[in-house]
This record gives structure tokens, C-alpha cells and sequence, in this order.
């Protein structure tokens, strides 16, 4: 599903990825976990078509040069960012912006549009599960939604249009308790043999709604370290320095 | 400003049926003569390029042939309410719908306004600025909207002027005129539209709204491509009065729209909305005065300007507090975005405090497309042009959406989208 190759990636002359490689099969859910400045954020914003970064080496997605496509390409062949900081868009409504997207990658993947009243009422369904009060639709996108609320919006879009890879940066931070469980569930519901997933997370509480086939410790730009889901609660119980050390 | 010559004046201002107001106009403009970029109102203009037109301009003919209820239709559309249609400034009662009788409102162009008692609340002893002492001397009719204390409008009432040019610049001076009563409640939708071909439209409208009146005015201003447009809006409030104001330019080559509000009597409070939208080589500007010459009323403008191409935006909006007040409330906002290196948007707050007991805020922001909304949404497979489209609606949208009534508002809406090529 996705592979990547010596990626780096730089912003002027500062080198923030430096050789990264990881490999997701299809159907695996890779956890991702490494101190602030690692450069997580970096390898998501990279994978989903940010500019402003130099990079070099390979990333091969779907059996294809992912880094020569545009985002809106990568979303059409079914790569998702969950982001750490949603943006706000005034003006612009929920509803109207999630109906649009999902339209625009049918449009490419040669399904037929959904009309309105069809899209709201696949809205509602996804957002009863996620416990998202429907008027959530007709606000501006994230305008003014809490932290949470922002990111439950997020795993809204990923519900609706069902990405073959989830990147999820810090989707579980900000979350309260009950949301965390709302969320991790969602996710885990999500699961599929054809959907892969990459889960950037500081805290080991959802790897245990979701349970990762794989967990890796990202650290000044490269993979250090990888383990299965037991890494996340060594690193928890030894910090970064130690369990890279190992 | 200097003194008009003669031969210009002559030019100008063709002869016509003497009035005293026009009397007024005249000699006021004989010895001001019409503004120039030095005059801090104008700055932004280019005024050089209207007064050159207004030079080479014929009188409009008042020959309306063109123009029929179905070019109404499709040129400013239909609101559901009475409809009058000044053709270059002329009442065109072919075209109009003074809508029989309605309740508390009377409708009407100069020969019915010669029929009734004068009413001293219409009066304003001088002209503004040499435009509008053109307009006064030069003007062939007007447009009267007169709501009767207490009556509550449901439809709103529409006034269209026309612009109808023929092969030469043609110059037409439309009038509008609108008193509501103490208590009345009235939506007046102004619209200034054109047929294709070159023109100037001078216009001037007042409103008076009596002691506790509600009144809802919309100006739309979207003319032909080549057309001149310059117009000038003096709104007087009373005691406990609530106007909501909202101006929308999108037509025209060059337009300027100029939105004078005064505070005669306390505790009445004005929400101003402007939009426009210059693009290719359009010119829009927004010169906004508010005078809290009473105590405790409040006023908001909201103007947002999107600039594109070549087009060039401005906001003025002076703020006056004085002396002698309390308890003002006022607000300023003017937001812009820019979506061309060539596009240039111009901003300029004044606020005169001379009370103390104020609560006053402004703020101005000229920006471009937000980089990383359009990620986001492009990260959700809008393509780029189509989430650019989406940004630059949703900067609209808080100025579009409080429209009403909807056939208004998606009639801008679409204007908008229209000039955007979306
Ligand atoms: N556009 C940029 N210009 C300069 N430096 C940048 C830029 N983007 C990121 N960086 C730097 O690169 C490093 C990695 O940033 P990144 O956001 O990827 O970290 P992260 O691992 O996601 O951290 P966190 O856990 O705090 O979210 C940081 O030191 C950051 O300051
Ligand atoms: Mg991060």
C-alpha cells in the first residue's frame, strides 16, 4: 500500500526528515510515536501534498510516485490526513464543504454523484456514531468548534470518504475521555483488509481501542525503532532516549 | 474645489424645469464646482476620468423603448413588492408596478410629489458635494417612497434606475427620496443596472427614518461594464430608529458609492454591510461617514472587498463622535482580500472621537487566500480552482447571507459568482 524510501524533506536549509523508510502493507495499522520536533507532522503534511518542502527519495503509494500528484489527486486515490490543528474556514458551510469533497472523489473514482438529500442523511448516520450532534452541519468548517470537537469532525470526513491510508496526526490529543473512547472506536470500526492506516500519537490510550500491527519511535527525522504494540507502553514507562538507545 | 465655468455649467446642466432645489444645485456647483482627487473624500476616485466623461457626455434620451418589465426582470429582478423603474432618470410607468394601493405607503415619481403638501422632513438646504449639486441641478425627476407613521411594510419596494445609453456616453442623474414615518417598518431595495454601452449615472438618494422606524435598505449597484456610477446615499435617523444598510458593488467600471448616516435623535442604532468585488480594470470605491450627533445609538460597518485582476477597492469609512454626546457605540470593520498581484485594495478608518464616554472599535485587514484552508481542502479532493472558489464565496458569505429577501440574495449571490466565473 505504502511504501517509503531514504525520504527527506527540508524547509530552506533546515533538514527535518533525513532518511525516513517504512512500509505499510495493506490492511495494517502502523502507530507512529516520537517526541515534539520529530517531525511527524512533516512526514503526514508530506505524504498529503503540502508544499513548501524540498524532498528527495521515494514514497510509493497504491503501486504509484506519490509525490508527483497533487493533494486533491491523493485524496481521489484514497489517502487521508487527519489533521493535528484543523483549519477554520469562515463562510464556508460544513455540510456544503463535506458534500462537495465527497462528490469531488466519486467524481474521479467514476462513482455517481449523491444529491443532497442522500448526503444528508449519510451525514447524520456518521455523525449518530460518532456522537456528533448534527449541527455540526451548519456551521462554518471547524469555526469556532473546541479542540475536540474539531477533531471529531475529522473522523467524520475519514468515516465518509472511506480512504484506502488514514494518516492520523494526534487525532487522540485534546480528546476527553469519553471522546477518546468515541474516537478510538470509530476507528477501530474503520478497520478493513483494504485500509491501512498511520496513527501519529503521543499516548498509548488509543492504541488500545485501536491495537497497531506495528509501532514505531520517529526521532530527529528517521525511524529509530520498531516493535509491536508492546512498544507503545515501554516507551511510555522508559521515555524516547532510553527505548531508542535499545 | 473651484468654481465650474460657465461653458461647462451650460454644458452640464441642460435646461430644465426650474425648481428651487435645482436652483440651488446649480449655483452651489457655479461656485464649488465638482470635486478633484486633492479633496480628502475623493482621494481614491478618479474623479478626472468621470469629469472628462461627464464633459463629453450627451443627455440621456428619455426615449425608453428598450426597455420592458421582462428587461427589468432579468436586469434587477423581481422582489415580490412594488416595483418603480426610472429609465436614465425618467419614471418609466410602462415598466413600473406601483402596486395599487398598499396600505401606508404611497409611490410615486415628481408630477405626483407636485400634488401633494410638501413635506418640511424632505428638505436638505445644501448639496453634499458638486455631484450631488449636479444631480439637484440636473436631475429630471425622482423617485418618492413615502410610508405613512405607523404602517408595517411587509414586501419590500423596489426602485430601479436604468441606465439606457445610447451610441455616445449618455449622462442620467436619478433621484430617489424616501420618508418613513415615525413607527413604520419599510424595505426599500435601490438597484442601479444598465444596458451595455457607456454612461454615467450621478445619483443621490435620502432617507429619513422617523422616531422609531425600521427600515431595511439594500443598493445594488451592478451596471453595464462601461459605465460610471457615482452615487451618494444621506440617511437621517431618528430617535430609536434601526436601519439596516447594505451596498453591493459589482458592475460598472468605475463606481463609487458613498453612504452618509446621521444620528438625530438617541438610542437608534445602523448596521452597515458593504460588498465589492472589482475585477479586470473595475475601480469600487466606499466612502462611509457615520455621525453620532446623538446620544446613545450604535453603528457597525462591515465591508469586505475582494480585488482581483486589475481591479482596484477602497474603503473610507470615517466614524464621528461629537462633542457633547454619550454613550456611543461604534464599530468598523473592513476586510479585503487580495487574489492578484496587480489587484490593489485601499483602507482607510477615520475615527473622530470628540466625546468621552464611547465604546469604539475598527479594524482592517488586506489579505490574500488563506494557504492553508485551501490545503485542507484540496487534501479533501476539491480541486484547486473549485476550493478556491469556495474560500473566496465564504469571504463573502457573512455579507451575502444577511440579505434578504432570498430572491435578493441569490440574485447577488449568483451576480457574484457570475463575476467570479464560477
Ligand atoms: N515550515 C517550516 N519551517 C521551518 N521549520 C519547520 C517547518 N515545519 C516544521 N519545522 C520544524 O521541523 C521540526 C518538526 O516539526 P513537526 O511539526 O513535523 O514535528 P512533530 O513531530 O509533529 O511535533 P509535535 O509532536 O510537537 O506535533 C520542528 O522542529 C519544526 O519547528
Ligand atoms: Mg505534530
Amino acid at each position: 500500500m505504502l511504501h517509503i524510501e531514504r525520504l527527506t524533506a527540508s524547509v530552506g536549509d533546515k533538514t527535518i526528515l533525513d532518511g525516513l523508510d517504512l512500509d505499510i502493507a495493506a490492511g495494517e495499522i502502523h502507530a507512529v510515536m516520537g517526541p515534539n520536533g520529530a517531525g511527524k507532522s512533516t512526514l503526514s503534511n508530506v505524504l498529503a501534498g503540502r508544499d513548501g518542502y524540498t524532498t528527495t527519495g521515494t514514497v510509493t503509494f497504491e503501486g504509484g510516485d506519490l509525490l508527483a500528484l497533487t493533494p486533491e489527486e491523493r485524496a481521489a486515490k484514497g489517502l487521508f490526513l487527519a489533521f493535528q490543528h484543523p483549519v477554520e474556514i469562515p463562510g464556508v458551510g460544513n455540510m456544503y464543504f463535506l458534500h462537495t469533497a465527497l462528490n469531488a472523489i466519486r467524481l474521479v473514482r467514476g462513482q455517481p454523484e449523491i444529491g443532497a438529500v442522500d448526503f444528508l442523511a449519510l451525514a447524520k448516520e456518521h455523525m449518530a456514531r460518532l456522537d456528533m450532534d448534527p449541527a455540526f452541519l451548519s456551521r462554518s468548517v471547524n469555526e469556532g468548534f473546541s479542540g475536540g470537537e474539531k477533531k471529531r469532525n475529522e473522523i467524520l470526513q475519514l468515516s465518509l470518504l472511506e480512504p484506502r491510508l488514514a494518516i492520523l496526526d494526534e487525532t487522540d490529543s485534546g480528546l476527553d475521555i469519553d471522546a477518546l473512547r468515541v474516537v478510538g472506536e470509530g476507528v477501530e470500526r474503520l478497520r478493513h483488509p483494504e485500509r491501512s492506516m498511520l496513527i501519529i500519537t503521543h499516548h498509548p490510550r488509543l492504541l488500545e481501542f485501536v491495537r497497531p500491527d506495528r509501532v514505531h519511535v520517529l526521532q530527529a527525522g528517521r525511524i529509530v525503532r520498531t516493535g509491536d504494540h508492546h512498544l507503545a507502553r515501554e516507551l511510555e514507562a522508559v521515555g524516547y532516549g532510553a527505548a531508542a538507545a535499545r | 474645489m473651484t468654481a465650474t465655468p460657465a461653458g461647462l455649467l451650460d454644458r452640464l446642466v441642460p435646461p430644465s424645469p426650474p425648481s428651487p432645489r435645482a436652483e440651488r444645485g446649480r449655483d452651489w456647483l457655479a461656485a464649488h464646482g465638482l470635486p478633484t482627487t486633492r479633496d480628502e473624500a475623493w482621494r481614491y476616485t478618479p474623479v478626472d476620468d468621470i469629469v472628462g466623461a461627464l464633459e463629453a457626455a450627451a443627455p440621456a434620451p428619455a426615449s425608453t423603448s428598450q426597455v420592458s418589465r421582462s428587461v427589468v426582470d432579468a436586469l434587477a429582478g423581481d422582489h415580490g413588492g412594488p416595483r418603480l423603474v426610472f429609465v436614465n432618470g425618467v419614471f418609466e410607468p410602462r415598466a413600473s408596478d406601483a402596486g395599487g394601493a398598499v396600505d401606508g405607503l404611497w409611490l410615486g415619481n415628481r408630477d405626483g410629489m407636485r400634488a401633494r403638501p410638501p413635506s418640511p422632513r424632505a428638505a436638505e438646504d445644501q448639496p453634499a458635494d458638486g455631484f450631488q449639486a449636479l444631480n439637484w441641478a440636473a436631475g429630471r425627476d425622482v423617485a418618492a417612497v413615502l410610508v405613512e407613521p405607523g404602517a408595517q411594510l411587509d414586501q419590500p419596494v423596489h426602485v430601479v434606475h436604468i441606465a439606457a445609453p445610447g451610441e455616445d456616453t449618455t449622462a442620467n442623474h436619478p433621484r430617489t427620496v424616501v420618508l418613513a414615518g415615525p413607527g413604520s417598518r419599510v424595505h426599500l431595495i435601490e438597484s442601479y443596472v444598465g444596458l451595455p454601452g457607456p454612461s454615467v449615472t450621478n445619483a443621490s438618494t435620502r432617507i429619513v427614518a422617523g422616531a422609531g422606524s425600521t427600515v431595511t435598505h439594500h443598493r445594488v449597484q451592478d451596471e453595464a461594464a462601461a459605465a460610471i456610477h457615482v452615487g451618494r446615499t444621506a440617511i437621517d435617523q431618528g430617535a430609536r430608529s434601526t436601519l439596516r444598510a447594505t451596498s453591493i458593488m459589482t458592475g460598472g467600471h468605475i463606481a463609487r458609492s458613498a453612504l452618509a448616516i446621521g444620528f438625530d435623535g438617541t438610542d437608534a442604532c445602523a448596521d452597515i454591510d458593504g460588498l465589492y468585488l472589482p475585477l479586470g480594470h473595475q475601480h469600487h470605491d466606499n466612502v462611509v461617514t457615520v455621525d453620532h450627533r446623538a446620544s446613545h445609538c450604535a453603528s457597525t460597518q462591515r465591508f469586505t472587498g475582494i480585488v482581483d485582476d486589475h481591479g482596484r477597492g477602497s474603503f473610507s469609512g470615517h466614524v464621528l463622535v461629537r462633542h457633547g454626546t454619550t454613550g456611543t457605540d461604534a464599530h468598523q470593520s473592513n476586510r479585503n482580500l487580495v487574489l492578484a498581484p496587480t489587484a490593489q485594495a485601499d483602507t482607510r478608518p477615520w475615527l473622530e472621537i470628540l466625546a468621552d464616554d464611547v465604546r469604539c472599535t475598527h479594524g482592517a485587514t488586506v489579505g490574500r487566500l488563506d494557504d492553508d484552508a485551501l490545503f485542507y481542502l484540496r487534501s479533501r479532493g476539491i480541486p484547486l480552482e473549485q476550493g478556491r472558489a469556495m474560500l473566496v464565496a465564504g469571504f463573502a458569505a457573512e455579507i451575502i447571507d444577511a440579505i434578504t429577501p432570498a430572491t435578493l440574495r441569490d440574485r447577488v449571490a449568483a451576480a457574484f459568482a457570475a463575476g467570479r466565473g464560477g
